[in-house]
C-alpha cells in the first residue's frame, strides 16, 4: 500500500490546565467527539484524547492530556507538562478565582514547557452569560499582556472550540515552517512521522507511547 | 527469534528442502480463509537461496507434524516487489488476527494466533522483503515448487481481493498494543469513500471521439480533418489510433521513425477549432500509435494517467503486432483506451484471438497496475484483422453493391468469434452501417484489383465495455484515401462520475470524525472502585492491607502499570507495595490489586499519590494516604530519655518538648532500652542463640505496645522475641547509637583500641556515650555465659557492629562491615567499667 494522502505527517502533544471544575475535560470531549458532557465527573488522573485535523494541508495528529485540576494533584500534574507543543489553559468566566489563579497556572507551563509552547487560553462557559463573573475584556489584557492567544468558549455549544484547538494547532505549524520549533529537540512535543503504513502496524506508534510514559 | 518448542518441527521442515535451501523461520497453526482453500492445517516457512527469499505455505497432516513425509509443499511465494503483506483484525476477537499475503493479483488471508510467534514471524517477513526491495532476485529455484498453482490463481483473484467487511475493521488488537489504528487509516477511508461514492458524486456526460486508422505507412499527405472534426459539436476526449504508422525496416528494429511527429502533427490541425485540445497520454509501439486528447477544461481533472505496450508479433512479442494502450482517471470514471493492430491473415482467426488474451493478460500499465478489464470503461480500437470468410470476394462485392450489408455481416469473423466468447466477450459494438473499410486499391474507392482480390471486410473496429457508454455514431471516411483502409470512428455519449467537492468533503469529513471517534473509543478504558485509598492507624512493622479493583470498561485489551512521578525514584514510597504493580485486563474483565503498608520510619501519617498508566491511554491518580501511631522503635533515643511516662501517654506538648529537647533528661539511657536489656539480663544470659533466632510477629507486635502503652504485667513473649526486639529498637531509632558523622573515623580507628576508647569519650554525646557503654557491659555480661550460651564476641560485634553503626540506607556499605565489626569488638573484650560517668 502506498504513502497517501491520509496519513498524518506530524503529532503534536496538547496539555489542558486550570482549575477544577472549570470544564476542560468537557472541552476536549467537545472538541474530540462534538458532544457535551452533562454529567462530567472530575477528572482524577489524566485523560487522553486524539485527533487528527488538517492544517495548510497537512495531517496532523493531536495527542491531547486533559489533566486533574484539583490543587492537591497539582505536583503529580506538573509531569505532564514536559513536552508538550500546545498548552490551553482554562478558567472559568463564572467563577473569578478560577481567573485569578491563571498566573500560577501560568507560572508552571512556562517553567515547565519550553519557549515554542504555544500557550492558549480560554475562557469557558461563555454560553452562561448572565452569570459572569469575569469581563471579556480583563481577560483579553491579561493575555496581550502575556503573550497568549485567546478566546471565550463554551464546552456546551461548541462556540468556538473547535477554533481553539486549531488555532494552536496553526500556530505550532506555523512555528516549525518558520524553524522556530526544533524537530529534533526531545521536548519540542511534536513528533514529525513520515508515512510508513508498512512499518507503522508493527512498531513506530508503540515506540511514541513508550516515550511519552516517562513521566 | 525461534520459540523454542519449534525447534525440532524446523528441521523436520528442512528435510522438505535441499541442503542450499535454508528455512530460516515458522509459523504454525497457520489456516487459511479463503473458501476456495480446502481446511487443512498449514504452517509457514521463510526459506532463504542464495539471498533470495520465499514463502512456503505447506500441509501438514498432523497439527505438529513428525516427520517431513507429514508435510506437502502448497505452494512457494517469492518474496520480491510484487509481495506484500499486511494484518488486519477480526471483528471481536482478541486472540487472533488475520495475515494477509500478497501477491501480485492473489491475496491469502491466514488466521493466527496474537504472540510472540506471530508478531516475530511478521516482522521477519517485513523485514525480508525491505531487504529483497534492494537486491536483483532471481527465484529460479521456486520452479521446480511452481506446478499446479495456476488454478488457485485464477479462482483467487477479484473476489479475495475484495473481500472486506463494510464496516470499519479496527485493528483492535492494534491498538490494544498501542499501535493505533493510523496505520490502516487511508485504507479504511479509501474503501470507504469507495462504498459512499454515490453520496457525493453525479453522472454527467462527455462526449469520446474514438478513431482507428490503418495508415499502410503512408505519410500524412492529406488533411485529417474530415475524419476529426465532422461532428458539429467539439468532443471532450479524444483517442486517436493508428495502425502501420510506419512498415520500414528501421521503425520496425530502431523503434524510431520520422512518421510519428509527422502523424501526430496532423492531428493537431485535424481536431476540431472549436476548442483547445491538450494531449493527455501519447504511446507508440513500432506501428502502433494511441493519442488521447482532451478539452483543456477537463485537464485538471484527470489523474492517474499511465501507458502500456504489448506486442504480440514475431516471437509471440515483437511489436508488429500486438496493442497500445492509455489508461487514465476522469473525475471519478477510469478509463481505458486500447489501440490494437491483430494478426492479419483471413485465416488467423486463432492467431487474432490469442493476440487479444495476450494484450489483456499482459498490459498492467505498471506504475498504476490495473489489468484493462478493471477500467470503469474500455474503449477497444483499431485494425483487429478479422476477415470476411466463408464467402467469396465476388459475393461480397455483390451484396455490397445491393447494399445488403446484413448478408456480409454474417460472415464476419469478428462477430462470430465474439458470438463464441472467443474474442471480446461482454464487449459492445454499434450496429455496422458502413461499408468495410478493407482493403482498397490506393487512393480510391475500389476494393482490391490485386491477383489476391481479397474479399473486402471490416477489419478497423471501434468496441466498448462499462457502463453509461451511448454510441452516438460509428462510421467510416470514406474521403481519405492514401491507405488501403479507410478511417473509422466512433463517437459516444459517456457517463462520467463527476465529484461534487463540496459534498464529497462533506462525506469525507464525516468519515474522518468517525475514526477520530473510533479511535478515541478504542482507548483503553478501565475504572478503579477506589481512587482514595485510606488506611487505619498504621502502626511500626504491622502490615496492612487495602485492595482495590481496576475493571476493563473499554473494548480493547488495558495494559496497565504504576509509573514514577516527575523527580521521583521508585512508581510508589517505600512504606508501600503494590503486586501486581503491573498487568493486561481483557476487555469486560477485572484485576486486584493488593496496596501492602508496611512502616519502619518514624512518619505522623503518610500520603502518596500514585499514577496508574495504561499504556496508549489516560493515567489515574490513586490518593493513599493514613495516620501513624508513634512507637519508641522510631523515636530518638534523645527523646525517649526526656519521656516522663511510655510515648503513647505522653501528651502532644510533653512530645514535642521532648522531641525539640526543650524537656530536661529523666533518664541516663531510655527507659525502653533498660526494660529490654534488663529482661534478657535476668532471664536470657544462658539461653542458646540469643539474638540469631527470629521471634513470631505478633510477639513483636505486642512488646512493641507493652513499651509504647506501658504496663505492670510481665513483658510478653519469649526471650527470643525480647532479643530480635532489642535489635529492632537499636536498628529503627531515628539515628543510630553512633551517629553517622563518626562511622569512617571509628572504622579507620577499628585496629586500636585506643583510639576507638577516645572517638567514645570525647566525640559521643552523654546519651549515646551512655547507650553504647550500657550495651557493651551487658554483652560483655553475656559472653561470661558463653559456656552455657554459646556466644563468641566474633558474632556479637558482628550482629552489633552492623546496628550501632548502621548506614543511613541500610547495608549500602557491606564492605565497611568487617571496620564496624573490628570497633565493637574492643568494647566487647576490654573492661568499660572505669568508662562510666553519671548522668549531668
Amino acid at each position: 500500500m502506498s504513502a497517501g494522502p491520509y496519513n498524518y505527517s506530524y503529532i503534536f502533544k496538547y496539555i489542558i490546565i486550570g482549575d477544577m471544575g472549570v470544564g476542560k475535560s468537557c472541552l476536549l470531549h467537545q472538541f474530540t467527539e462534538k458532544k457535551f458532557m452533562s454529567d462530567c465527573p472530575h477528572t482524577i488522573g489524566v485523560e487522553f484524547g486524539t485527533r487528527i485535523i488538517e492544517v495548510a494541508g497537512q495531517k496532523i495528529k493531536l495527542q491531547i492530556w486533559d489533566t486533574a485540576g484539583q490543587e492537591r494533584f497539582r505536583a503529580v500534574t506538573r509531569s505532564y507538562y514536559r513536552g508538550a507543543a500546545g498548552a490551553l489553559m482554562v478558567y472559568d468566566i463564572t467563577r473569578r478565582s478560577t481567573y485569578n489563579h491563571l498566573s500560577s497556572w501560568l507560572t508552571d507551563t512556562r517553567n515547565l514547557t519550553n519557549p515554542s509552547t504555544v500557550i492558549f487560553l480560554i475562557g469557558n462557559k461563555c454560553d452562561l452569560e448572565g452569570q459572569r463573573d469575569v469581563t471579556y475584556e480583563e481577560a483579553k489584557q491579561f493575555a496581550d499582556e502575556n503573550g497568549l492567544m485567546f478566546v471565550e468558549a463554551s464546552a456546551k455549544t461548541g462556540q468556538n472550540v473547535e477554533e481553539a484547538f486549531l488555532e494552536t494547532a496553526r500556530k505550532i505549524y506555523q512555528s516549525i515552517q518558520d524553524g522556530r520549533l526544533d524537530l529534533n529537540a526531545a521536548e519540542s512535543g511534536v513528533q514529525h512521522k513520515p508515512s510508513q503504513p508498512g512499518r507503522n502496524t508493527l512498531s513506530s506508534d508503540q515506540q511514541f507511547n513508550k516515550d511519552n510514559c516517562a513521566c | 527469534m525461534l520459540l523454542p518448542t519449534h525447534e525440532n518441527v524446523i528441521n523436520i521442515v528442512q528435510a522438505k528442502f535441499s541442503c542450499t535451501e535454508i528455512v530460516k523461520t515458522l509459523h504454525l497453526n497457520a489456516s487459511i480463509t479463503q473458501k476456495e482453500w480446502l481446511d487443512e492445517n498449514r504452517i509457514l516457512a521463510l526459506v532463504e537461496h542464495d539471498s533470495t527469499f520465499a514463502l512456503f505455505i505447506i500441509i501438514s497432516e498432523k497439527l505438529k507434524p513428525e516427520s517431513f513425509s507429514d508435510l506437502t509443499i502448497e505452494r512457494a511465494i517469492p518474496i520480491d516487489e510484487h509481495f506484500s503483506c499486511d494484518t488486519d483484525p477480526i471483528p471481536e476477537s482478541y486472540t487472533h488476527i488475520i495475515f494477509s499475503i500478497i501477491y501480485k493479483k492473489i491475496k491469502l488471508n491466514f488466521v493466527i494466533e496474537i504472540g510472540f510467534e506471530s508478531s516475530n514471524f511478521a516482522s521477519e517477513v517485513i523485514r525480508l522483503k525491505e531487504i529483497s526491495s534492494l537486491n536483483v532476485n532471481d527465484f529460479h529455484w521456486l520452479d521446480k515448487y511452481s506446478s499446479g498453482v495456476s488454478q488457485t490463481e485464477i479462482n483467487l483473484q477479484d473476489p479475495a481481493m475484495n473481500d472486506q467487511s463494510p464496516d470499519l475493521p479496527i485493528a483492535r488488537q492494534k491498538i490494544a498494543q498501542g499501535h493505533g489504528i493510523s496505520a490502516n487509516r487511508e485504507s479504511f477511508l479509501r474503501y470507504q469513500l469507495s462504498l459512499k461514492e454515490p453520496e457525493y458524486t453525479h453522472l454527467q456526460e462527455f462526449s469520446i471521439f474514438v478513431g482507428t486508422w490503418n495508415v499502410n505507412g503512408q505519410p500524412p499527405t492529406i488533411s485529417l480533418k474530415n475524419w476529426l472534426s465532422i461532428d458539429q459539436e467539439p468532443p471532450d476526449v479524444y483517442a486517436i489510433g493508428f495502425q502501420e504508422l510506419d512498415l520500414s525496416k528501421e521503425a520496425f528494429l530502431m523503434f524510431d521513425t520520422p512518421r510519428e511527429a509527422e502523424w501526430r502533427k496532423a492531428i493537431m490541425d485535424a481536431i476540431h477549432p472549436d476548442t483547445k485540445y491538450r494531449s493527455v497520454a501519447y504511446v507508440r509501439l513500432v506501428g502502433m500509435q494511441l493519442e488521447v486528447l482532451v478539452n483543456n477544461s477537463h485537464y485538471k481533472y484527470i489523474r492517474n494517467v499511465a501507458i502500456d505496450t504489448v506486442g504480440t508479433g514475431i516471437l509471440g512479442k515483437m511489436g508488429n503486432k500486438g496493442g497500445v494502450a492509455v489508461r487514465l482517471e476522469l473525475h471519478n470514471t477510469s478509463l481505458c483506451f486500447v489501440n490494437a493492430h491483430l494478426a492479419a491473415g483471413v485465416d488467423e482467426v486463432e492467431r487474432r484471438n490469442q493476440d487479444y488474451n495476450d494484450i489483456n493478460q499482459r498490459a498492467n500499465f505498471r506504475r498504476h497496475p490495473y489489468t484493462i478489464r478493471e477500467h470503469d470503461q474500455v474503449y477497444w480500437l483499431g485494425d483487429l484483422n478479422y476477415r470476411i470468410t466463408e464467402q467469396s470476394a465476388v459475393q461480397v462485392k455483390k451484396h455490397l453493391a445491393n447494399e445488403d450489408l446484413a448478408s456480409v455481416l454474417l460472415a464476419d469473423q469478428l462477430n462470430q468469434q465474439k458470438d463464441l466468447s472467443k474474442v471480446l466477450q461482454d464487449y459492445s459494438e454499434g450496429d455496422i452501417t458502413f461499408q468495410p473499410t478493407y482493403k482498397f486499391d490506393l487512393n480510391s474507392d475500389v476494393y482490391d484489383t490485386s491477383e489476391k482480390a481479397r474479399a473486402p471486410a471490416w477489419t478497423d473496429r471501434v468496441l466498448w465495455r462499462g457502463k453509461g457508454i451511448h454510441q452516438l455514431a460509428y462510421r467510416s471516411h470514406m474521403d481519405l484515401k492514401i491507405s488501403d483502409h479507410k478511417p473509422v470512428s466512433a463517437l459516444f455519449k459517456s457517463e462520467i462520475c463527476v465529484v461534487d467537492q463540496n459534498k464529497y468533503r462533506k462525506v469525507h469529513e464525516e468519515l474522518l470524525k468517525k475514526m477520530d471517534k473510533l479511535e478515541n473509543e478504542f482507548l483503553p478504558q478501565v475504572t478503579v472502585d477506589q481512587s482514595e485509598v485510606i488506611f487505619d492507624i498504621v502502626k511500626f512493622r504491622e502490615p496492612q492491607y487495602r485492595e482495590i479493583i481496576i475493571a476493563n470498561t473499554g473494548q480493547v485489551l488495558a495494559e496497565f502499570e504504576f509509573i514514577k512521578k516527575l523527580d521521583d525514584v521508585s512508581y510508589c514510597k517505600e512504606w508501600l507495595s503494590i503486586t501486581p504493580f503491573s498487568g493486561c485486563i481483557k476487555p469486560g474483565e477485572k484485576c486486584d490489586l493488593r496496596l501492602t503498608v508496611n512502616l519502619e520510619q518514624p512518619l505522623e501519617n503518610i500520603y502518596d499519590i500514585l499514577v496508574l498508566h495504561l499504556m496508549g491511554g489516560k493515567d489515574m491518580f490513586i490518593t493513599v494516604s493514613g495516620e501513624c501511631q508513634k512507637s519508641c522503635f522510631t523515636t530518638s533515643i534523645a527523646t525517649l530519655s526526656r519521656a516522663p511516662v511510655p510515648l503513647l501517654h505522653l501528651t502532644p506538648d510533653q512530645f514535642n518538648h521532648a522531641e525539640n529537647q526543650q524537656s530536661p533528661i529523666l533518664y541516663s539511657i531510655p527507659r525502653e532500652l533498660w526494660l529490654l536489656v534488663d529482661h534478657l539480663y535476668r532471664n536470657g544470659l544462658k539461653t542458646r542463640e540469643l539474638f540469631e533466632s527470629t521471634a513470631l510477629h505478633e510477639e513483636i507486635i505486642r512488646i512493641r505496645d507493652w513499651l509504647d502503652l506501658g504496663s505492670m504485667d510481665q513483658i510478653p513473649g519469649s526471650i527470643h522475641a525480647v532479643a530480635e526486639a532489642l535489635l529492632l529498637f537499636l536498628s529503627y531509632t531515628r539515628d543510630p547509637v553512633i551517629p553517622y558523622h563518626l562511622h569512617d573515623t571509628c572504622i579507620a580507628a577499628s585496629s586500636n583500641y585506643q583510639n576507638c576508647k577516645q572517638i567514645i569519650m570525647q566525640k559521643m554525646s552523654d546519651l549515646d556515650r551512655n547507650v553504647f557503654l550500657y550495651l557493651s557491659m551487658f554483652l560483655q555480661e553475656l559472653l561470661k555465659y558463653s559456656n552455657e550460651n554459646g556466644t563468641d564476641p566474633k558474632t556479637l560485634a558482628t550482629i552489633f557492629g552492623d546496628i550501632l553503626l548502621r548506614d543511613p540506607i541500610r547495608n549500602s556499605r557491606p564492605q565497611a562491615n568487617r571496620g564496624k565489626a573490628s570497633f565493637i569488638y574492643h568494647f566487647l573484650i576490654n573492661d568499660q567499667s572505669s568508662l562510666i560517668m553519671p548522668c549531668k
